[in-house]
């Protein structure tokens, strides 16, 4: 049957003609907020007509009826092609039967009239229970909004029937908000970072706003959530404002509900400024920094309300202020902070105003991996940009950042330095990669967010989460100087924003400023140069070379020239890689990866003797040294240097080897000469004399004399038989730490028992038996390989076995009373394991096969 | 049409894509696989641990052209993927009975 009175006659042409004024003016640059409250007030007035028409069609009252709006139409953001969600609330059971015939012609003419309606029907009672199974209804009942009926209705739900058990269901609603948000990050890869993004449903999209929202409303914050609190910030205003205009955009341009920002829209929202009021022109990348930026302010936001902890009674600008008045700061074990919950939180927000405060913290996330809270982070950040407390010690010093990179966790503090905009602040020139897209289907992340994305995909190797990480999680374990590999990782691709043609080019210039301001040594700065330049080579040589030919090897390991480099360079290509995309490392190029460390490795320990230095060919390094060494002449330079080791060149600064050439200088008065350093937690004992019998065991005897536990070493000889050999040690009893005077009677202990005027085996006995009754903590179990084909001159001999404190003694002693001379040593422990190379001559020559197999007796029955 | 499977040195890829972009052919899917065939891996020892490499790391390329074309395809990673040596790999050849284009259903040689 017709119905005499048709909306569509009216309401039709006149709905068509104000969706169409709204679009003009969001096309004309209309705000979004404008014009979703106007695409909002069409809606309301349309439905209030529709239904007001429809009663009076029917001869009906509302009473015991009235329609309400929930989710994104109850808040009042209501984007040009969304749905209307609607809910029909009946007073009683006979309400219901009497209004809902009306309901499905209702849905029928908004639906022609160009509305997209989605619809519930609840009575009043049926309002009381909590689904326990639909969450999702609940949660849009938190946005509920009265449209049109009976009002009283309305409020009878609102005040009385709701109230109770909205209330008692808050903790069940908090939890399936938390459960559905954590599944919907997880459906995107908990990552703001796609190419193409959804901005409604996307991590950093308008659902982590809305999520943010419902959580504070369940926590008990203000019932209303549109009305913000005094402190929502102006960041999140406007990162609203950007994607909201983006999702309207997405809307018109798409003609339906498509959220998704393809490739193609990106460059139309920036061609056209979208959501943006400056006059400057930007390309897509640089639109989708802007993007990013909102996005990450969204997430952010969402992330700290996820952690669940209750609101601050008072302010944090009043307790500041309470403070500055001169009340009482807490703290708990006289640090400013406690970890609490698993989460480290401020204890006295005021020591933050010295920044000393903020990166002692970051410095415990850095060593313990417990996270910042958010809470904390927001603390931090208000106090840094507010003027109640004047900020103190901005500077941060190398030694308390090389602290933080160092240590085992160093994405923990990173991530909060990034947030706080803490590591721009260190280091500038992190700035030019700030959300820096980079457009194409192969880098997933924006440049900074990959940068931070290596540093924690290194500190994940401690457990790692796939086979992937698996042989590169000892790497990690043992690499010297993390510090400097991710300094590194987050200088290496700066170069990516910066105006120049080669993006390394571009990272090695601001590794110059970095440098300077920071104050790094010499060999830190070379180091972190030499990354940084080479950080594709390892990648390079996997894809295009054959690794498993030995030429490849040669002209790599050439390139590396140290094992230590070599580890850290490993380190950062896995990172790197795998930092690209999620699948970017594949287990394939992982195994290659390893593969080619295997082999540049073993290169190194075994082809330690083959490249001898000719002095006469380093004339840059002779000068050098020659600058150092007052008065010494490039002949006695040069044949100090000749015949050691290239290994020596790599492993030791000019201004070192010149404290070396000045030991030397002094042999002809005393015939051994030693030095002692400390470094990073340990020592370094150098020895120079004359080779003869038994002495690299002797020098580890006495080590272990005094307790020292030898963790690396290396014994290297020159042409001449000038011995130079280098023993890391750590002081296992504090003797030195703590009694800076026995240093000189140290090293004269070692002097006297070389030179043989003082027996070692006294001042062993008891210490080694002692050290052998305490049980290891990991069994290793003890290997031995001799290898006669890698050295033209020596029988090299590598053993792993158990550390254990006098091991080094127990070997050498074994070897020299064999009659074996050790003409280079490459010491090192990882852990429990002991693993040494020792290059072996019996009378200048290799081992014969009888000598090996009675060495492999002897040092099995001394290592069991 | 023809399929035409090729398993070669991963150093040689780069290679074998520029020829094949030579001849005018940019379509072809891209796999890292493992195998031998007489080329036999070999034992690496790292600090005490042995890593066998008896499955060595290939690249396997795919690519499915008109009957016009394969012979010159086959010369181009021939050329572009020998070494001389052990482990440059194999090349298969297949009939393909049919080819269609998902979006616009296009059948045939029109579909390569």
């Amino acid at each position: 049957m017709d119905d005499p009175v048709s909306p569509l006659t009216v309401l039709g042409p006149q709905c068509d003609a104000q969706r169409e004024r709204i679009r003009k003016l969001f096309d004309n640059g209309a705000s979004a907020q404008d014009t979703l409250r106007q695409l909002c007030e069409l809606a309301d007035s349309t439905i209030q007509q529709v239904f007001a028409e429809l009663l009076r069609v029917r001869q009906l009252m509302s009473q015991g009826f009235c329609l309400l709006a929930l989710g994104g139409y109850g808040r009042e953001m209501l984007f040009p092609y969304s749905d209307l969600d609607l809910l029909f609330l009946f007073g009683n059971e006979k309400a219901e039967e009497e209004f809902r015939p009306l309901i499905a012609e209702f849905s029928r003419t908004l639906w022609d009239l160009g509305f997209r309606v989605s619809s519930a029907g609840r009575t009043l009672d049926e309002c009381r229970r909590i689904e326990e199974d639909n969450a999702e209804f609940h949660l849009a009942m938190l946005d509920r909004r009265f449209l049109d009926g009976d009002a009283s209705l309305f409020e009878k739900l609102d005040a009385k029937v709701l109230s109770g058990p909205e209330r008692q269901a808050r903790p069940f609603l908090l939890n399936e908000l938390q459960r559905l948000t954590r599944d919907r990050l997880n459906r995107y890869g908990n990552t703001i970072f796609h190419l193409e993004p959804n901005v409604k449903e996307a991590p950093g999209g308008l659902r982590d706003y809305h999520s943010t929202l419902w959580m504070r409303q369940l926590a008990g914050d203000r019932r209303d959530p549109r009305i913000s609190p005094v402190n929502e910030d102006e960041l999140t205003r406007n990162a609203v404002e950007f994607l909201s205009a983006i999702r309207c955009f997405l809307h018109y341009g798409n003609a339906r509900n498509d959220n998704t920002l393809t490739y193609e829209l990106q460059a139309g929202a920036a061609e056209r400024s979208l959501g943006i009021d400056d006059n400057l022109r930007r390309n897509a990348a640089e639109w989708m920094r802007l993007y990013f930026r909102h996005a990450r302010t969204l997430n952010r936001q969402l992330l700290r309300y996820m952690e669940q902890r209750p609101p601050a009674t008072i302010s944090l600008r009043q307790r500041l202020m309470n403070a500055t008045l001169g009340g009482k700061p807490e703290t708990s074990n006289g640090k400013p902070f406690m970890v609490r919950d698993g989460l480290l939180e401020l204890t006295n927000e005021q020591a933050y105003a010295d920044r000393n405060a903020t990166y002692a913290l970051l410095s415990e996330a850095s060593r313990t991996g417990v996270q910042v809270s958010r809470e904390a982070e927001r603390s931090i950040a208000y106090i840094m940009t507010h003027p109640e407390l004047p900020q103190r010690n901005s500077r941060v010093a190398w030694p308390v950042l090389s602290e933080i990179l160092g240590a085992d966790f160093p994405g923990n503090a990173l991530r909060p330095m990034h947030r706080l905009g803490l590591l721009i602040e260190v280091l500038p020139e992190f700035r030019s990669i700030d959300s820096l897209v980079v457009r194409d289907f192969y880098h997933r992340y924006t440049v900074d967010e990959h940068s931070l994305r290596t540093i924690e995909h290194l500190q994940e190797l401690a457990e790692p989460p796939d086979s992937r990480g698996l042989h590169f999680t000892q790497l990690w374990r043992t690499v010297e100087r993390r510090d400097l590999l991710i300094l590194s990782l987050l200088l290496h691709d700066i170069g990516k924003g910066m105006p120049v043609e080669n993006h390394i080019a571009g990272s090695l210039q601001a590794l110059e400023t970095v440098a300077d301001r920071l104050k790094l040594e010499e060999e830190e700065k070379a180091e972190v140069h030499f990354l940084i330049e080479h950080h594709l080579d390892m990648s390079a040589t996997v894809q295009r070379r054959d690794i498993f030919d030995p030429a490849t090897v040669s002209s790599f390991a050439t390139n590396v020239v140290t094992h230590e480099r070599l580890q850290r360079l490993c380190l950062l290509t896995y990172a790197d890689i795998h930092a690209v995309n999620p699948e970017a490392l594949t287990p394939w190029k992982a195994e290659m990866l390893w593969r080619l460390f295997v082999s540049t490795s073993n290169y190194f320990s075994r082809t330690l003797d083959r490249d001898r230095l000719h002095a006469s060919d380093e004339a840059i390094l002779l000068e050098q040294v020659r600058q150092l060494a007052v008065g010494a002449t490039k002949v006695e330079i040069e044949r100090f240097l000749d015949g050691f080791p290239r290994r020596y060149l790599a492993v030791h600064s000019p201004a070192e080897i010149a404290g070396h050439f000045s030991l030397y200088r002094k042999l002809g008065a005393e015939p051994v000469q030693t030095e002692v350093k400390t470094t990073h937690h340990a020592f370094t004992l150098t020895l120079l004399s004359a080779d003869r019998p038994a002495l690299f065991a002797t020098i580890a005897g006495v080590l272990a004399a005094w307790g020292m536990n030898i963790v690396k070493a290396d014994a290297f000889a020159n042409a001449a038989g000038v011995v130079l050999d280098t023993f890391h040690f750590v002081d296992l009893h504090r003797t030195l730490e703590l009694n800076p005077g026995e240093v000189a009677r140290f090293q004269q202990s070692i002097a006297d028992i070389v030179n043989g005027k003082q027996a070692l085996e006294p001042l062993l006995k008891g210490r080694l038996a002692a050290a052998l009754a305490r049980p290891p903590k990991v069994a290793v179990p003890t290997t031995l390989n001799f290898d006669d084909a890698s050295s033209d001159q020596c029988t090299l001999m590598e053993i792993m076995t158990q550390d254990r404190p006098g091991l080094l003694y127990g070997i050498g002693s074994a070897l020299s009373r064999l009659g074996c001379n050790i003409e280079v040593a490459l010491i090192d422990t990882e852990g429990q394991k002991a693993i040494d190379v020792f290059y072996l001559t019996v009378q200048g020559k290799k081992l014969a096969q009888q000598k090996q197999d009675l060495l492999r007796e002897v040092l099995n029955a001394t290592l069991s | 049409m023809m399929k035409i499977e090729a398993i070669i040195q991963p150093s040689r890829f780069d290679s074998v894509k520029e020829a094949l972009l030579e001849i005018g052919i940019e379509g072809m899917t891209v796999t890292e696989v493992r195998g031998h065939g007489r080329q036999k891996g070999h034992t690496e020892v790292y600090r005490g641990r042995e890593y066998t490499v008896d499955l060595l790391p290939k690249i396997k390329l795919e690519m499915v052209l008109a009957d016009a074309l394969v012979n010159r395809a086959v010369e181009a990673i021939l050329k572009s993927a020998k070494t001389g040596k052990i482990g440059d790999g194999k090349i298969f050849l297949s009939r393909i009975e049919e080819a269609i284009r998902i979006r616009n259903e296009e059948r045939g040689e029109g579909a390569l």
